[in-house]
């Protein structure tokens, strides 16, 4: 019986143990994945650079292409599986102005989709856009981050 | 001829009882202890399993390598005669000590940009989730470029690092 019970405490021990550690993995992985998607979503053509800022790296959203996307995002709906999708830009830092049509690219907000969300994950990403100056173009890239907001 | 009574054998002998009932508390007490024993070591193996485990955790991170590629392309109002550099160039015309257009070195405006940026990007304190940070640019014969470290360092972090041409690596470690 004295047995049997130290057997049955031990065990208990390590199973505590193991469904602690299984949790924490658990947790880790749905960050790592949710970080995943936002990477992922960073670089899909919706989104991504492409060529033509003449970045090799990943992680570079093109503004324009995103604020065209914003004007048509009703196309999208559902089409990426998250509740709510925006940007928001670090540096330069300033104060928080959304943008629109009409102030682009004086702002530093843009909010794609917005629905309710009960979590939100995020991933540094390099905002870029054609700047015109002295009657020439050139690239600007600022630092952002790409929220994604999930509901349940 | 006279048959013996059971009376004078050991079998029936109460203090004879009385010992090999003692004898068998006895070996059940060794096997009780051995199996003590034997489940403690296990304990002791899984334990010495769990804690091998490395202090410092360097988890590879997509969030810091995100951020090495942005800072790298962020564009910088350090003009050469074609365009506006980027932190990715701007640190090749440090490295070879040039000037902006404007007359400005190109390694102080450098360390100023990612002073901002890194200020803005990673708030650091006791009560947030990021302890500190250590930002470094280099060459691979140890020249150090520009070095910013911020904060504590704690055994969990977080790090990336990116080659660039001329043997120049940016590493980023974040502390949690």
């Amino acid at each position: 019986m004295a047995i049997t019970l130290f057997f049955a405490l031990v065990g208990m021990f390590f199973l505590t143990l193991q469904v602690s550690k299984i949790r924490e993995s658990a947790s880790s992985l749905e960050e790592k994945n949710a970080l995943l998607l936002v990477t992922k979503l960073a670089n899909s053509p919706e989104f991504s650079c492409g060529n033509s800022f003449g970045l090799t790296g990943t992680s570079c959203v093109d503004s324009d292409k995103v604020m065209a996307l914003k004007n048509n995002i009703d196309k999208y709906k559902d089409f990426w599986g998250a509740s709510s999708i925006e940007i928001r830009k670090i540096y330069p830092s300033s104060q928080k102005v959304e943008c629109n049509s009409g102030n682009y690219p004086d702002c530093n907000l843009i909010k794609i989709t917005e629905e309710e969300i009960t979590s939100e994950h995020s991933n540094f990403v390099s905002l870029c856009r054609k700047e015109f100056s002295d009657g020439d173009t050139y690239d600007k890239c600022e630092l952002a981050k790409l929220i994604v907001g999930y509901d349940g | 001829m006279m048959v013996e009574g059971h009376q004078g054998s050991p079998y029936t002998n109460p203090s004879f009882k009385k010992m090999k009932k003692n004898k068998s508390g006895q070996e059940e007490m060794v096997g009780f202890a051995l199996i003590i024993i034997m489940v403690a070591i296990i304990l002791l193996a899984f334990l010495g399993f769990s804690l091998r485990n490395p202090q410092s955790e360097n988890v590879e991170s997509y969030e810091v390598e995100s951020f090495i590629q942005s800072v790298l392309q962020y564009t910088t109002d350090c003009e050469n005669n074609i365009e506006k550099l980027s932190v990715q160039k701007l640190i090749s015309s440090c490295y070879n000590k040039e000037q902006c257009l404007d007359g400005r070195e190109s390694c102080d405006v450098l360390k100023t940009e990612i002073s901002r940026i890194l200020n803005e990007s990673w708030k650091i304190g006791e009560d947030r989730p990021i302890k500190g940070y250590d930002f470094k640019i280099g060459t691979d014969k140890n020249e150090s470029i520009v070095s910013f470290s911020q904060g504590e360092i704690t055994n969990s972090l977080q790090g990336a690092g990116q080659d660039l041409a001329k043997g120049i690596e940016v590493i980023f470690k974040a502390y949690y």
